[in-house]
């Protein structure tokens, strides 16, 4: 399995996501600047975290129009999996790839926290190996991941399983309390219809390792893992 | 095109350096040539008020490769790696534009490790406010320094992963914010600001050359004035995207070996980057004016010489075989210009259109002559301590201290802060005393900084020393032996006798901890002219150190109770030293008294000792005694894990029977260690000669204090958490 | 007794005339002319308020908003310039 992290001026979150995905066994990535051709030749597409193009303008909306979101939409409508982690979800929305919006958080802050994120499809490249309802652990750091869509949208988007990822609290109950930034029916990660984008606020690939993870956890691994399952 | 004439010249040069400069020169210098010195021969650059001071300060230690001249001080930290270390204040520009100038501040300490060759890998911000409870300016300040900080930083894509928050009256206009930056490289891919090859080229990269900042140097080598809000040249427009590029480019451009000097633009822009490539490299400059990217019409030269427009460097290549150097630049959309080249004249020449505006020999730009100021011990006010209350009222006075802005829970601040990118923080912001990276070497590196303004402005020299020391305690209780630090002493006006006596006071109160305790200053700067601008007092003096320590164990102690059943000891010796203490700002709102004095020597055999007690699993929670004394230091403790503890406080190691004094007196060298091996305890602390005694134990849901039989206090930890945890968001959202 | 109208008053705060602006610049860099809009020749970028302020005349209403700006910071005169327009 052979994946491309896509490095748009501006990402920082790439080198961890490369460093991430290695640490699995069976896979390799490498970093493909955002106007290099040769991502359409993965077997799968990582958009990392980060501030790509400084998220002037909204975050993601300049780099959805970069030319690795052409190959990258191809890859998308061909069934390719796609991630778009944090900076890359907000691409992946921008790019139109994945339904909604991502606003400005409701305390109108910058928020770093690790967080209790409960896992809603397992239908989709990128969740398989995980069990419904198993509660990760995993780190989020933006101030521009309030989801959104319109009430109508947002039912069908529920009833058709886009929702990918919610945060809960420790027992796995999405409750006010538990979510972080005022996103709507505490959604952190949605992916499209086919199931093979998904977008997600939380950073997997800062909860890889259990030494980097005040409880001990390595959940965001198995996000990467998954890519691996064939079902 | 350039204009040739100003018409105002507004020099920070005195009488006497006018006449030095002439008499050097023989000749009077043009325009251009007085702005290039001025910018060299403010304080900022120069140090001519300090220099002679800071030499007290050991500088030198097995693991030094640099210590400081450079752009950051060098550590090895072993296996071929090294660490860079730099801090940098930006309180002028964060005084009239927080967000801008704190963010501005990032780049400007940024650069400085950048130039090193090394790669940004953790920030800390110590910051100095008014008070925040009460006054809306503060507010305003601390609102959007943080916010400045937390734009630039999470953009650039550098954790800001530790730091300090103090408030006084003393910094209600003149605000402190402080960033210190740390790097790591390979060592065979460290670069020096040097340009050492005549022939070589100067290459300029980065942004375009504006009015913003022109004058910075001497902006922040004066006293604020209340005209100083609109003294709009010098506040600079913060650029985080345009820095991530040049971050990544100058990393990937490391790599090729081809850079032969490299030099951050700061303060002081052009001429004070170029004499000192020249002045470090043993070379002269040729430079063309014409080259340099300008964002205005007419500009003049000597405006173009001292602009301080962000996010600009410049590299030294050869003349030939540097063009994968200038690809990666491409790649990254980084602009660069080829501006002169390095020549064997030891001679700083500044030319338009080829025609010289400018000849001066780099000797007499980089050698301002040092100011000899006066000094005089001020008749330092109350030295007695305030009259004690018959009753102390220990529950309520602890329930205070916690919600005091100076105690309280940082979360407000560091949560708008990314500490996570990198994935290297492996103890975070709040779950430990300093935070802990882990390297590619396969150790940790241990970061704090910390100061104390209180206890300084009482003595300095304790102060100094103290800071030190509290930095030091906070690398130890993470299990980390402290190895290198750099300093920032930030004082008023050092024209003024009293002013320059606490200066030389902190720096001599360093020298001798770090002498004894034989921990290397590997860097630092000195920050002075900061006082109130309406009311011309200068802030109390604020010293601050960042020590970093190293760690090769895997065994860490939390810095909290995790559980019931623990036995919890005081190490080291309380003594009556509430001077200058939160118990005494916030409880009895008095300003005097002894403060706490370090004992390098005593200290050195403390941090053995818990450092054994660490390695040995021995320890399950560390936590140093500092501000609000053992009492703060147990709530803080008993807070995480909402875990009580009975203290009985006839067994604390002390100097003196007050409870007060035990519970809130803020002695140095003191931590508080839980173990379930109360044995194993002993027995290493009895072998180190340190004091030491069990002082109670983890249970049920309260904090008691008790002496012997005598129940004194009892706090449930529900309620010491609100307090804690709730002043900052109540006082700030 | 005079007459009280309700007025709406544009405000644009934007980084000082003459400093760079690094969104605007960014915006018409990698965006529009990366795009082939080369007609474009330069954006700046800004903070826009629509205020509706009761008041006897369009000139007080602007001045009532110009000097709130002033009094509650909602520019800071140190890093930005502000234009007030009825």
């Amino acid at each position: 399995m052979r994946v491309a992290v896509v490095r748009f001026p501006g990402s920082n979150c790439d080198l961890d996501a490369v460093q991430a995905i290695r640490t699995v066994p069976g896979m390799k990535a490498d970093l493909v600047w955002h106007e290099d051709p040769a991502i359409s030749g993965y077997d799968a597409a990582v958009l990392p975290g980060g501030f790509s193009f400084g998220d002037y303008l909204r975050a993601g909306a300049i780099a959805a129009r970069s030319p690795a979101l052409r190959h990258v939409s191809r890859m998308a409508d061909g069934g390719v999996p796609v991630l778009g982690i944090c900076n890359g979800f907000q691409i992946l929305v921008e790019a139109g790839l994945l339904p909604g919006a991502l606003l400005k958080n409701t305390t109108l802050k910058f928020v770093c926290k690790w967080t209790n994120v409960r896992v809603e499809n397992t239908n989709t490249p990128f969740t398989r190996a995980f069990k419904e309802g198993q509660i990760l652990r995993v780190p989020i750091a933006h101030s521009e991941g309030r989801y959104y869509l319109p009430e109508r949208d947002l039912r069908r988007l529920e009833d058709d399983g886009g929702v990918a990822f919610r945060y809960c609290d420790e027992r796995g109950r999405a409750v006010e309390s538990a979510n972080p930034t005022g996103t709507l029916g505490n959604i952190a990660g949605v992916c499209n219809e086919m199931g093979n984008v998904v977008g997600l606020m939380p950073h997997p690939e800062r909860a890889t390792e259990s030494i980097l993870s005040p409880s001990g956890s390595s959940d965001g691994r198995h996000i990467f893992e998954s890519l691996l399952r064939n079902d | 095109m350039i204009r040739m004439i100003s018409g105002e010249l507004r020099l920070g040069l005195t009488p006497r350096e006018i006449e030095t400069v002439r008499k050097v020169l023989g000749r009077e210098p043009n325009e251009t040539e007085w702005a290039i010195i001025d910018a060299e021969w403010s304080e900022h650059s120069s140090y001519k008020s300090s220099k002679k001071m800071l030499k007290l300060l050991p500088t030198t230690g097995r693991r030094v490769l640099l210590g400081p001249g450079y752009d950051a001080g060098v550590v090895d930290v072993g296996n071929g790696y090294v660490i860079t270390l730099h801090i940098e204040s930006h309180n002028h520009p964060s005084a009239v534009d927080p967000y801008g100038g704190a963010a501005t501040g990032i780049g400007g300490v940024l650069r400085d490790i950048l130039s090193m060759g090394s790669r940004p890998v953790a920030l800390l911000d110590m910051l100095r406010f008014g008070d925040v409870a009460r006054s809306n300016h503060a507010r305003w300040l601390f609102t959007n320094v943080v916010r400045g900080i937390a734009d630039y930083g999470n953009c650039v894509g550098v954790p800001t992963v530790a730091g300090d928050v103090e408030f006084d009256e003393s910094f209600e206009r003149n605000c402190l914010v402080d960033v210190a930056c740390v790097g790591l490289a390979r060592k065979e891919k460290l670069i020096l600001g040097e340009s050492k090859n005549p022939g070589d080229v100067l290459v300029l990269i980065g942004g375009s050359t504006g009015r913003d900042g022109v004058g910075g140097a001497s902006f922040a080598s004066k006293n604020l004035t209340a005209g100083s809000e609109t003294e709009r040249s010098s506040v600079q427009v913060p650029a985080p995207f345009t820095k991530k590029l040049l971050i990544d480019a100058i990393l990937e451009a490391a790599e090729t070996g081809l850079i032969g000097g490299m030099k951050d633009l700061g303060g002081g822009g052009l001429s004070t980057a170029l004499s000192e490539l020249a002045s470090k490299g043993g070379t002269g400059v040729d430079v063309e004016l014409t080259k340099v990217r300008t964002r205005h019409n007419e500009m003049t030269p000597a405006e173009i010489m001292t602009s301080e427009s962000q996010e600009r460097m410049i590299l030294v290549l050869a003349p030939h075989g540097s063009e994968p150097v200038l690809e990666i630049l491409k790649k990254y959309d980084v602009p660069h210009d080829v501006i002169g080249r390095v020549t064997a004249a030891g001679s700083m020449k500044v030319r338009v259109d080829g025609k010289v505006v400018a000849d001066l020999p780099v000797e007499l730009v980089t050698g301002a002559p040092l100011i000899p100021w006066g000094s005089k011990k001020p008749n330092l006010a109350g030295r007695q301590a305030a009259a004690r209350p018959a009753d102390p009222k220990i529950a309520s006075s602890l329930l205070a201290l916690m919600s005091s802005p100076n105690i309280a829970d940082r979360s407000w601040v560091y949560r708008q802060y990314d500490h996570e990118v990198g994935t290297r923080t492996v103890v975070k912001p709040g779950d430990g005393d300093a935070s802990l990276l882990r390297m590619p070497n396969g150790r940790m590196l241990a970061v704090k900084a910390d100061g104390n303004s209180k206890h300084s402005s009482l003595d300095p020299r304790s102060g100094g020393a103290g800071c030190v020391a509290e930095a030091c305690r906070n690398v130890v209780a993470v299990g980390a032996e402290p190895i290198a630090m750099v300093d920032h002493l930030q004082f008023g006006d050092p024209s003024d006798p009293e002013v320059y006596w606490s200066f030389q006071e902190s720096v001599e109160g360093i020298a001798d901890y770090c002498s004894e305790l034989g921990l290397p200053v590997v860097g630092g700067k000195v920050s002075f002219y900061n006082e109130d601008s309406s009311t011309k007092v200068a802030i109390k003096p604020s010293p601050i150190a960042m020590v970093v320590g190293l760690d090769d164990r895997m065994m860490r102690p939390m810095s909290w109770f995790a559980a019931s059943g623990e036995s919890i000891f005081a190490i080291g010796r309380t003594k009556p030293e509430l001077g200058g203490s939160e118990y005494f700002e916030s409880v009895l709102r008095y300003a005097g008294g002894s403060v706490p004095k370090a004992d390098p020597a005593g200290d050195k055999r403390l941090y053995r000792a818990v450092l054994k007690l660490v390695k040995y699993g021995l320890a399950a929670a560390v936590h140093d005694c500092s501000k609000g004394g053992l009492a703060v230091a147990l709530a803080e403790m008993c807070i995480p894990s909402a875990v009580g503890a009975s203290i009985d406080l006839a067994r604390v190691p002390a100097d003196t029977p007050d409870p007060v004094d035990l519970l809130f007196s803020e002695s140095h060298g003191r931590f508080v260690l839980s173990s379930r091996d109360r044995k194993g305890v002993e027995k290493i602390l009895k072998a180190s000669g340190v004091p030491y005694s069990m002082v109670g134990r983890t249970e049920g849901k309260m904090l008691q204090f008790s002496r012997g039989r005598r129940r004194l206090a009892a706090v449930g930890v529900g309620r010491l958490a609100k307090a804690w945890r709730d002043s900052l968001p109540e006082m700030m959202d | 007794m005079s007459k009280v109208g309700l007025f709406s008053v544009k405000v644009v705060v934007s980084n000082a005339e003459g400093a760079s602006d690094p969104e605007g610049e960014t915006i018409y860099r990698d965006l529009v002319s990366k795009s082939g809009f080369t007609q474009v020749k330069g954006i700046r970028s800004g903070k826009f308020l629509r205020i509706s302020v009761e008041a006897p005349d369009a000139k007080t209403a602007r001045e009532l908003v110009a000097k709130m700006c002033d009094d509650l910071r909602i520019y800071n005169p140190a890093a930005h310039s502000l234009t007030v327009e009825v």
